[in-house]
């Protein structure tokens, strides 16, 4: 099966120095894959690597069969890959229902389909529309982030560690949706400094480090795996 | 001194300073709520919208009011050519290079309208305007028009801010500019809308102040601290903020001359600036990008 995703030995960073060394993932289709490793390991970099947001000098990125190396960020969105940046990923203040209806910015015609199905994943959001997303709780924020993401019905969803700063019970949670999002046919690629939650409950992992592939397989054996277990995730 | 006597020398003509200073103060609020700096050629702007009307009311024989439209227009225009002209470059440098851009911008603006207009003081409409009394209330038509502009203006804008699509992407941008990016908002287009805005809300405070005093070239100029002071007073990156800031700093200049020589109504817009500054710095309304 072709994958949906393929980074294949991918160079570059942010100005003239290279934080990625020939990094190279994939994500399949309706697949959940997360890429843990230590602080600085490059994680969030190859994620916005994927989304055009990096000065790319080798390698390349291909997305349902098109050679999207170089892409703007904008062209991306619009070809169907959705990025949840893991700070100031909400409009503040404006509504919940504003969040998504900016979110379906690009969209043209009806959107009553798209917020029905935003709402119908998040059903506290649903009751709050009204509400300011600025006076949300940290978990609730996220959920009007992945939200107002979802809106252009994306067929890959980025989210930069999306339970950064949440409570275990609200971590639980967001790894729920995700599994819900996927089962209405979004492949997800997260990063996460939660590394032992993350595999456990990911199809696939990778683990960088200083800018370079380490090890990558299904979510147990990178955890049965001694050295990840000493390395990176504190045994 | 009666209440009558307070509302029909003091009260009134604040409110109508108050709303002049207003349309000026919200276009400055919206500026900095997206282009994040402080735009110093604001009163040189609405000093050459009311020019423009001038021009209008000469050759057409047309009304102030009937030339209103089309000085906005124009003056729109003409924000949105500087914005091209001299600010796109300066937008990925620091902002105060924008700033002191604008504050030469102004001193350009009030040199072509002296070489074309001169510097002497015109009017509108020649003669003496009475006003009308309502039950002991002695108002003139053009401050009834002025007040009601004003919220017809501003009430448009806030309409177009809360309902229109483009609206709230221009909030967005102004709430989250990299979160707007990335949802496809074009901030090309958020910026000339903000210049539209801004300029034909200038044109606005510009020929209202021409229509309730006199037009001459320093008009607008002497407007910057006033309209500045009442964008901080309410709140910067607030729309109804701007208003009541205006209005607050209309009223205060016409009041202070109770207390103090009426040399120092200028000043006022200064006291209350500095007072702000050290007391709320954020405005009445919470300003959300300070």
């Amino acid at each position: 099966m072709a994958a949906l995703l393929s980074m294949d030995s991918l160079t570059g960073g942010y100005g003239d120095a290279d934080i990625l060394h020939s990094v190279s993932l994939h994500v399949l289709d309706r697949e959940i894959v997360v890429i843990v490793g230590p602080n600085g390991a490059g994680k969030s970099t190859a994620m916005k690597a994927v989304f055009g947001l990096l000065r790319i000098r080798g390698g390349s990125t291909t997305f349902d069969g098109d050679n999207i190396t170089g892409w703007s960020p904008n062209r991306i969105v619009q070809r169907g890959i959705c990025y949840v940046p893991q700070v100031d990923n909400i409009f503040r203040e404006m509504t919940i229902h504003e969040n998504l209806e900016m979110g379906a910015f690009l969209k043209k015609g009806d959107l009553t389909a798209a917020y029905d199905r935003v709402y119908e994943l998040f059903p506290d959001l649903k009751e709050r529309r009204k509400v300011l997303a600025g006076s949300l709780s940290g978990g609730q924020r996220q959920m009007v982030a992945m939200g107002r993401a979802l809106m252009l019905d994306p067929k890959l969803l980025l989210l930069d560690e999306p339970t950064a700063g949440l409570s275990p019970k609200y971590m639980e949670q967001i790894f729920q949706i995700c599994r819900d999002v996927r089962d209405t046919g979004v492949a997800i690629l997260l990063v996460e400094q939660h590394a032992k939650q993350a595999l456990a409950f990911a199809d696939r992992g990778y683990v960088l480090a200083a800018g370079q592939n380490r090890h990558e397989g299904t979510g147990a054996e990178l955890l049965s795996n001694r050295e990840i277990a000493e390395m990176f995730l504190g045994g | 001194m009666g209440l009558l006597e307070f509302i029909n020398f003091y009260l009134i003509p604040g409110i109508v300073l108050g709303s002049i200073y207003a349309l000026g103060a919200v276009g400055i609020t919206l500026i900095f709520a997206i282009l994040r700096y402080a735009h110093l050629a604001h009163g040189d702007l609405a000093t050459l919208g009311a020019f423009i009307a001038l021009a209008i009311v000469t050759s057409a024989g047309i009304s102030p009011l009937a030339a209103l439209p089309f000085a906005i227009v124009a003056t729109a225009v003409v924000a949105v050519g500087i914005d091209k002209v001299f600010y796109e470059h300066l937008r990925e440098r620091p902002k105060i290079i924008t700033v002191i851009a604008s504050l030469g911008i102004a001193l350009m603006i009030r040199a072509v309208v002296q070489v074309i207009w001169g510097v002497d003081s015109e009017s509108y409409v020649r003669g003496i305007s009475r006003p009308d009394v309502y039950f002991g209330l002695r108002i003139r038509d053009r401050e009834i028009f002025t007040v009601l502009a004003m919220l017809g203006l501003v009430g448009a804008l806030y309409v177009f801010l809360k309902q229109s699509k483009w609206g709230k992407a221009m909030r967005a941008m102004s709430d989250n500019p990299n979160l707007a990016l990335l949802s496809g908002i074009d901030n090309r287009v958020v910026i000339m809308l903000t210049w539209i805005i801004a300029g034909g809300l200038c044109a606005a405070a510009g020929v209202f102040l021409g229509i309730n005093t006199e037009i001459k070239s320093m008009m607008g100029w002497h407007m910057l601290l006033p309209m500045f002071a009442a964008a901080i007073l309410g709140g910067v990156g607030r729309v109804e903020g701007a208003v009541l800031g205006g209005l607050i700093v209309g009223i205060t200049e016409e009041l202070s001359v109770l207390i103090l020589p009426g040399e120092y109504k200028a000043a006022m817009a200064f006291v209350i600036l500095l007072f702000m500054l050290l007391v709320r710095p954020t405005g009445i309304l919470r300003g959300k990008v300070l």
